[in-house]
Parts: structure tokens; C-alpha cells; sequence
């Protein structure tokens, strides 16, 4: 029993470490309707960000993730001016080769510059946790939650609460409208691109925090930051929570179920899409996209 | 027996009841219209009956067996074809392979080779007039003559049941008669035509009866001229002042002011 | 009246199929001078290994190419998950060979059925899907198979498969060379018949097809499945050349978006398109992988390439997935005539 209760604690910290991811990658799609195939090596390039950071300035990863927030925005910022802006147009495929092209390059230059050695960010109050009774909450798990609910209400503030949300929004809504009413659009495609990528770049700043980093462990979480926007619905950030945290107790609950392992969760990330895709295509919350 | 019987159908999306006990029937040969203010559920309707939709209640026969339910490509073979308002070519195929397609694919009886199709293709050019553009590619058309090419492919279909959804839409007067002197030619040659239409000319001018949506609910049935002049229509498409106006004997009202 | 649309310029064609066809005449008798026959009547070596190894593994990217085109390109249903096929026909191969110890020619019969009857089985839910949907959800088989079949035991787990070794260049070449022109002999095939209209109808308007009397599921399964049977019999012979597989080298993510590009360069939805796409792309990639720090600059090489293909395709083929461009039905088929034996 309470080895299932540490499953549950388990699988609720990691949704938090979904959620950080998903976000970002949820606001691409649901506005700019793009699927960023690349999304997992933003996650990846924060990582690193947090890991050079730490290893040679022994900088606080928790304090990094701004910065990791700040290249993230550039890059992306860039990334969806000079090359995505120009395929955004044509037909899905094109966007989806792209951002494939994309992502192989960036993991690419990751292996040249970092090699594909392991790497991983151990602060000292690493392995402590609070102890209820037989259940163990890490800190650092919580501290993850922590800041993906902050990302999450930082997102929300920002679309639903800020001028520049409300063009995002519209751009979302109908992108000639938004046009006609004066929205630059390649601007607004792109600052929507690089806050995304933003986000990614934070929550990879997370994510050396709990598994070891190299240049080829991002792929794996654009798969599953698809499956929790599918699981969670498009359209809100509620539903980004909402998927997140549950994909988070799918992942942690049935990596430990019998006759499975590690080697599944790719496995069971789609399983849960394919669920999902054929009963209930608009997720928990969202709207059908 | 009706050849086609609409009876009790209704249609839900969500929270919208887009079509609530709608119940016809069009008889062989007839040219049978449908009219409503936008968002009656006009398309909806032909929806259904071509299987693109599934129904919530009611029953659809076509022929005196139920239609209700099947895919869209078996009530295709059953011998009805339709059109869409906005046109659907296929844009890739030249003028003559798109009216090929419904003869590959729609013909009741049997299943033809694209040679076969191609020939065929080339008759219901002919009828709907665009014989000589054979070979273009479909985005040199212009857009009454995609609405031919629309045409063209559902009767390659050689159906029994043609839908048409407000095919004379952005047509000049001109265009108007040429599209009606079709309608007819092609009633002409025993293929039963349901037509949505708005304009009204064309209602009257072609159509031995004709059904009135309002909101998804059947209003009225019968003769346009009658169908036309029945103040609950009047007060559907124009509000309620219009039709009191035309209740009376001197004709409608004077121009609202203030 | 105004002009009917006139076809490409004809001479240029000709040049290039010329060319083509001198090209495939030596790619066919070549390797018969490094026979004993060839020998004795005192040939000089035309081909070494690597030509060999070089060769097949263009002759399967064609296969690859050719076969996704047909649902990628004809139907337009891009699916990013076609190496499920490859590699469940290398293992099919592969299991029979090496654990059952089946004749290989036995066993490659079987290559083109298992991938089929998966592509069934997922391709009923799958096609229901489209746009994004679709395509990740391919991607999600293509990356989960491989990772299924990595964790059965029975199938050798992640250590792999190994087969007896059979020596001989010529005969994979020759067999992957004659997967190629069945690949491109279906295509052929669909593209004369009234399947390959009904596929064009769903690819440009899956609803309009509906209505005139296209069973659009039958038919988009049915193309999944042809896909799948050609991509697995490439990795069927695969297996037997390679007498090595793994999750690795069978189902390699890559091969998906490879694949693709190959179709898409060349020009999705017509007949030599792919052909001509995986000659050209193959060979660029054989070539940077050549390298040293090899694997990252190729990868690299690839992006740029998918980058550059992608932004700067001439219009036409853009036009032709979004259904406007020249090459209609009719001129394809006038391109066939002229191309066809």
C-alpha cells in the first residue's frame, strides 16, 4: 500500500516535470498549430545551459533557469524568424520536415560540442526529501512541481493578461483577422515560437536536476510532450496541467508494472495516445484542435 | 411510394440541435427545394441523407430501403450523388479525369476501367458545357465553371437522386439560366434533383415543391408560390413586420423609419 | 480558345531518362564481370565491395522511397512511422532464419506478409486520424515497435539477431535491385488503375471521394498495406545481407524522415520522383558519411538538406502536395507513356 502511495507522490512529481515541458510545446501548437519535432532539443540545450553553469560556475541550478530561459528565447526567437516563418504556409509535412531538420542539427552540434558522455547536475541537497511516514517526497521533486505550476500561471498571466497575449491569442484565433486589425505577424509568430521555447529551455534546466543529460535525451520528450497535450486537450493551459500530471502517474505506474521496465516508456507514451486519440480526441479539457 | 422518404430526422452537435424532426418525401422526377435562413440546417440535411452524417433519430429511405447510417460511399453506389456549396474538386486531375472519377467509382451498375470512365466523362462534359476545356487543369476554372465540373462529376455518377447545394451561388443572371436550362436538361433525362437554394427565382422557376427549414425544424411544405407567400416564411427570413405586412391586401409595409 | 496546359519541356525528359537508362544498364551487367564467367572471359573487376554494399543500399532506399510514396505521396497520408514495416520484416526474416532455421528464400516470402498484416491491424485506427494527428501517431509506431521488439527475449531482446553468413554480393544486389523494380512496378500499376485514381481522389478531398463511391477506409488501409509489404521485404533482405539485426539498425528513427525526404525531393506522388530522390539523397548521404567525426556531420549534412529542401522547393511541388501543381493525372500519364516499357 504504500508502496503504491509512493508511486502516486512519485508519479505527481514527475507530471510537474511534464508539465514544464508540455507547455511550452502545448502553446506552439494550439497557436502557431505547429508540431515542433525539435521541442525536445530545446529541453536538451537547457539542460546543458544548467549544467555548464553549474559544473563550472557553480551556479545554483534553480537560479540558472532564467538563463536558460533567455537563450532559449533567442534561439527560438530566430529559429521561427529566418527558417519556420517561411514554411508556415504549406502543407503540415513541411513544417513537420523542418523542425526534424532542425532537431537533427541541434543534437548534432550538442554531440560535437558535448560528446555523448553522461552528465548530470547533483547539488548538494540532491537526495533529501521530506519524510511521511513511509512515503518520501524529494525535495527536489517538489521543487520541480513548484516550478512548473509557476510556469503554468506565468503563461496563463501573459496570454489571458497582457496586451501581447492578447495578439498571441488572436493570431491563434485567425491569423488573417489578426492581420487586418494591424498584428505584425512574423513578429508575433515568432516571440509565440520563442516563448515556448523558453519554457522548454526551463524545464530542461530541470531535468538534469533528475536523470543524467546527453546530447540524444531529448528526443523522448517530444514524443510525450504530444501525448500529454493529446491526453490533456489543446487550447489551455489547465489542460497542459491536467495531461501533464496524469501522464505522470501513467509513466510511474506502469514503468512498475509487472513484465514492463524502462525500455517501455516510449511504448507507453504512444499506447496512451492511441487511447486516447481513438475514444476521446479532445482530451480531458481541451477543444477538439 | 416515395423514392425518398425523410421521416423524424433529427441532428445534434453538442449542445446544438442543428436539425429537429425534419420529415419529406420527393417522388421520382420531381425537382424538390429546400429553402431556410442561413443556419436552418439545410446542408446538414443533405448531410445526412448523403452519409457524411450520421443521424440521432428518424429514418431516411431512399428507394424503400434505409439509408440512415450507411458510409457515404455505399449510399454513393445506391444511386445518389451531390454537390457542396463550396466546390471540392480534385485539383490535381484535369477537368475530364475529375468527371471520370464519378463514373469510376459511383456508378451503380458496375465497376468501370479508367478508359471506360474517360469516355463517359466526356458525354457529361458535353451536358454540362464543358466540353471544350477537357483538358484543363482544374485552377485555369473559373468559378461557374467549377460549379459546372461539380455537377459534371456527380452525374458521371449516372445517379437517380442529384443533391445540389446552392449551386447557383455567385452566378450572374446570365449564369443563372444557363445553370436552370442544366437543371432542367438533366431533370429531362429522369434523375430527381433536391436543391438548396437562397435565390429565389430559381425556387419558383424549377421547383414542383419545396420544403422550408427555419432553425433546424420543418416550417412549411408545398407549391413555392404558395411556400413563398406563407407569412411564417416571410417572418423567417424578414421578421415579423414583413409578414404582418403581407397579411393584408395592400402589399408589403412602407419602409420602417426612425 | 485558349491554349490547353503543354506538358515540361520534352528534350530535357529525354535527356534525363537517356541518361537513366544507360545508367541502369551499367548498374545491371556491372557486377556479372566479378562472376567466374565473368572472369573467364578476362573482364576487369568493374565492382569491389563497397560498390556492392554502396548499390543495395541505394536499390533499398529506393524500395523505401518507392513504397511510402504510395501512401505518403499518392494518398497523402504521411506517415512518419514506415521503418515499423522494415523492421518487423527484418525480424521476420531474421527470427525464421536464425531461430527457426528456415531456408532464406522461405523466410522472405514471409518479409512482405507480417509488415501487411500489422499495417491491418494499425492502419484501420491510424487512417482515421490526419494532419498532425496522423503523422505523430506514425512517428509513435515507428518508435514504439522497435522498442517492443528490443524487450522481447524470445526475438533476442537487445542483443540482437545474428544469421548464418551467405557470401555473396551478387545475389543481395541483384534481389534488392528486383525489389526496387517491383516497388516501382506497383507503383506503376496503381497509377494506371482505377485504385490509383481512387488514392489521388482521397488524397485531394477525402470527403468529395466519399460521396462519389471511394470506400476511402478500404482504400487508404489497402495502400498502408502495399507500403508496408515493400518496406518489409526490404528489410527482409536486409536481414539476410546484413546477418546482423537490432532495434538499432532496423528500425532506426531516421529511416522515417530519410525516407520522406527522398519521396518529397524527388517529387511525391509521381513515379520516378522517389526513385530519383533516394539515387541522389543516398549517395549525399553515403558520401558524408564518409567522414570523420562521421556521425554528427552527416546527421548535420541531413538537416541542412531537409532545411533547404523544404524551404526552397520549387513551387510545383509544393503545389502538388496542396493539389494545384502541373503534374496532373494527365501529364503524368503522358510522362508514362514515354517512360514505360
Amino acid at each position: 500500500m504504500s508502496q503504491l502511495l509512493q508511486q502516486l507522490v512519485l508519479g505527481l512529481l514527475l507530471g510537474g516535470v511534464y508539465v514544464s515541458v508540455a507547455l511550452g510545446f502545448s502553446l506552439v501548437w494550439g497557436i502557431l498549430n505547429i508540431v515542433n519535432l525539435a521541442h525536445g532539443a530545446f529541453v536538451i540545450i537547457g539542460a546543458y545551459v544548467t549544467w555548464v553553469l553549474f559544473s563550472r560556475l557553480g551556479v545554483d541550478p534553480f537560479l540558472s533557469l532564467p538563463v536558460d530561459a533567455v537563450v532559449l528565447f533567442a534561439l527560438g526567437y530566430g529559429l521561427q524568424r529566418g527558417l519556420i516563418n517561411r514554411v508556415i504556409r504549406a502543407p503540415l509535412l513541411f513544417t513537420f520536415l523542418l523542425t526534424f531538420g532542425i532537431n537533427l542539427v541541434i543534437v548534432s552540434l550538442l554531440l560535437l560540442i558535448f560528446s555523448p558522455d553522461f552528465r548530470s547536475v547533483t547539488p548538494s541537497y540532491s537526495g533529501s526529501g521530506l519524510s511521511l511516514g513511509s512515503v518520501t517526497i524529494p525535495y527536489i521533486g517538489l521543487a520541480r512541481l513548484g516550478v512548473a505550476m509557476l510556469l503554468a500561471l506565468v503563461l496563463w498571466f501573459v496570454l489571458n493578461r497582457t496586451r501581447i497575449g492578447a495578439g498571441i491569442q488572436a493570431v491563434g484565433a485567425d491569423r488573417d483577422a489578426a492581420q487586418l486589425v494591424g498584428i505584425d505577424l512574423r513578429h508575433v509568430y515568432a516571440l509565440t515560437f520563442a516563448i515556448g521555447a523558453a519554457f522548454a529551455g526551463v524545464a530542461g534546466g530541470l531535468i538534469g536536476l533528475q536523470q543524467s543529460i546527453t546530447p540524444t535525451a531529448g528526443d523522448p520528450f517530444t514524443l510525450q510532450s504530444f501525448a500529454v497535450v493529446i491526453l490533456g486537450g489543446l487550447g489551455r493551459v489547465s489542460a497542459t496541467i491536467a495531461g501533464g500530471l496524469l501522464f505522470g502517474l501513467i509513466q510511474v505506474l506502469g514503468l512498475n508494472a509487472p513484465g514492463l521496465g524502462a525500455g517501455y516508456s516510449n511504448a507507453i507514451a504512444f499506447a496512451v495516445l492511441v487511447v486516447v486519440l481513438a475514444f476521446r480526441p479532445q482530451g480531458l479539457l481541451g477543444r477538439l484542435a | 411510394m416515395s423514392q425518398l422518404a425523410v421521416r423524424g430526422v433529427s441532428k445534434r452537435f453538442g449542445g446544438v440541435a442543428a436539425l429537429t424532426e425534419v420529415t419529406f418525401s420527393v417522388e421520382p422526377g420531381e425537382i424538390f427545394g429546400i429553402i431556410g435562413p442561413n443556419g436552418a440546417g439545410k446542408t446538414t440535411l443533405l448531410n445526412c441523407i448523403s452519409g457524411l452524417y450520421g443521424t440521432d433519430a428518424g429514418e431516411i429511405r431512399w428507394e424503400d430501403r434505409s439509408v440512415a447510417g450507411l458510409p457515404a460511399h455505399r449510399i454513393a453506389r445506391l444511386g445518389i450523388g451531390r454537390t457542396f456549396q463550396i466546390v471540392r474538386p480534385f485539383g490535381s486531375m484535369t477537368v475530364r479525369e475529375n468527371a471520370a472519377t464519378g463514373a469510376l467509382f459511383g456508378q451503380p451498375s458496375g465497376r468501370l476501367q479508367p478508359r471506360q470512365a474517360l469516355a463517359y466523362a466526356d458525354t457529361v462534359l458535353d451536358l454540362v458545357g464543358l466540353a471544350a476545356k477537357r483538358d484543363y487543369p482544374v485552377r485555369r476554372l473559373t468559378v461557374p465553371d467549377r460549379k459546372r465540373l461539380e455537377v459534371a462529376r456527380a452525374l458521371a455518377m449516372r445517379p437517380r437522386l442529384l443533391l445540389l447545394d446552392e449551386v447557383m451561388a455567385g452566378l450572374n443572371p446570365v449564369e443563372i439560366e444557363q445553370a436552370l436550362d442544366m437543371v432542367r436538361q438533366v431533370n429531362r433525362q429522369g434523375v430527381t434533383i433536391v436543391l438548396i437554394e437562397h435565390v429565389m427565382r430559381v425556387i419558383v422557376g424549377v421547383c414542383t415543391r419545396a420544403l422550408v427549414l427555419n432553425f433546424g425544424r420543418p416550417l412549411t411544405e408545398g407549391k413555392p408560390e404558395v411556400v413563398l407567400r406563407d407569412p411564417r416564411v416571410i417572418e423567417a427570413y424578414l421578421g415579423e413586420r414583413y409578414a404582418r405586412g403581407t397579411n393584408t391586401e395592400e402589399g408589403p409595409p412602407p419602409a420602417p423609419n426612425g | 480558345m485558349t491554349k490547353p496546359f503543354r506538358p515540361p519541356a520534352t528534350a530535357l525528359r529525354r535527356l534525363f531518362l537517356g541518361g537513366a537508362a544507360v545508367v541502369l544498364l551499367y548498374v545491371l551487367l556491372a557486377p556479372l564481370s566479378s562472376t567466374d564467367a565473368g572472369q573467364q572471359l578476362g573482364l576487369p573487376f568493374l565492382t569491389d565491395r563497397l560498390w556492392f554494399r554502396v548499390a543495395t543500399t541505394v536499390a533499398m532506399f529506393v524500395v523505401l522511397a518507392s513504397a511510402w510514396n504510395i501512401i505518403g505521396g499518392l494518398t497523402g497520408y504521411a506517415s512518419f512511422g514506415n521503418v515499423a514495416f522494415f523492421g518487423l520484416g527484418a525480424y521476420t526474416t531474421g527470427v525464421l532464419v536464425s531461430l527457426r532455421q528456415w531456408p532464406f528464400v522461405l523466410a522472405l516470402l514471409l518479409a512482405p506478409v507480417v509488415p501487411a498484416l500489422f499495417a491491418l491491424v494499425i492502419g484501420v485506427p491510424l487512417l482515421r486520424l490526419h494532419g498532425h494527428y496522423f503523422a505523430v501517431a506514425s512517428l509513435g509506431v515507428g518508435v514504439a515497435v522497435g522498442e517492443v521488439v528490443n524487450n522481447l527475449q524470445p526475438l533476442g531482446a537487445s542483443t540482437g539477431l545474428f544469421l548464418p553468413i551467405v557470401r555473396s554480393n551478387l545475389l543481395f544486389f541483384y534481389l534488392m535491385l528486383a525489389a526496387a523494380a517491383l516497388a516501382v512496378l506497383v507503383t506503376w500499376v496503381i497509377l494506371h488503375t482505377r485504385f490509383g485514381y481512387g488514392l489521388l481522389a482521397i488524397r485531394e478531398n477525402e470527403e468529395a471521394a466519399a460521396v462519389i463511391g471511394v470506400n476511402t477506409t478500404f482504400y487508404k488501409v489497402a495502400a498502408l498495406m502495399i507500403a508496408a509489404a515493400l518496406t518489409g521485404l526490404a528489410g527482409g533482405i536486409f536481414a539476410q545481407w546484413n546477418t546482423f539485426i537490432n532495434q538499432e539498425n532496423v528500425f532506426p528513427i531516421e529511416y522515417n524522415v530519410e525516407m520522406i525526404l527522398m519521396a518529397v525531393l524527388g517529387g511525391a506522388g509521381t513515379l520516378l520522383g522517389p526513385v530519383a530522390g533516394a539515387v541522389t539523397l543516398e549517395l549525399v548521404i553515403l558520401r558524408l558519411a564518409g567522414g570523420g567525426a562521421a556521425a554528427a556531420y552527416s546527421q548535420i549534412g541531413l538537416g541542412v538538406l531537409l532545411a533547404v529542401t523544404v524551404i526552397f522547393l520549387p513551387r510545383g511541388v509544393i503545389d502538388f502536395f496542396g493539389g494545384q501543381s502541373r503534374l496532373s493525372l494527365g501529364a503524368l500519364r503522358r510522362s508514362l507513356r514515354e517512360t514505360s516499357v
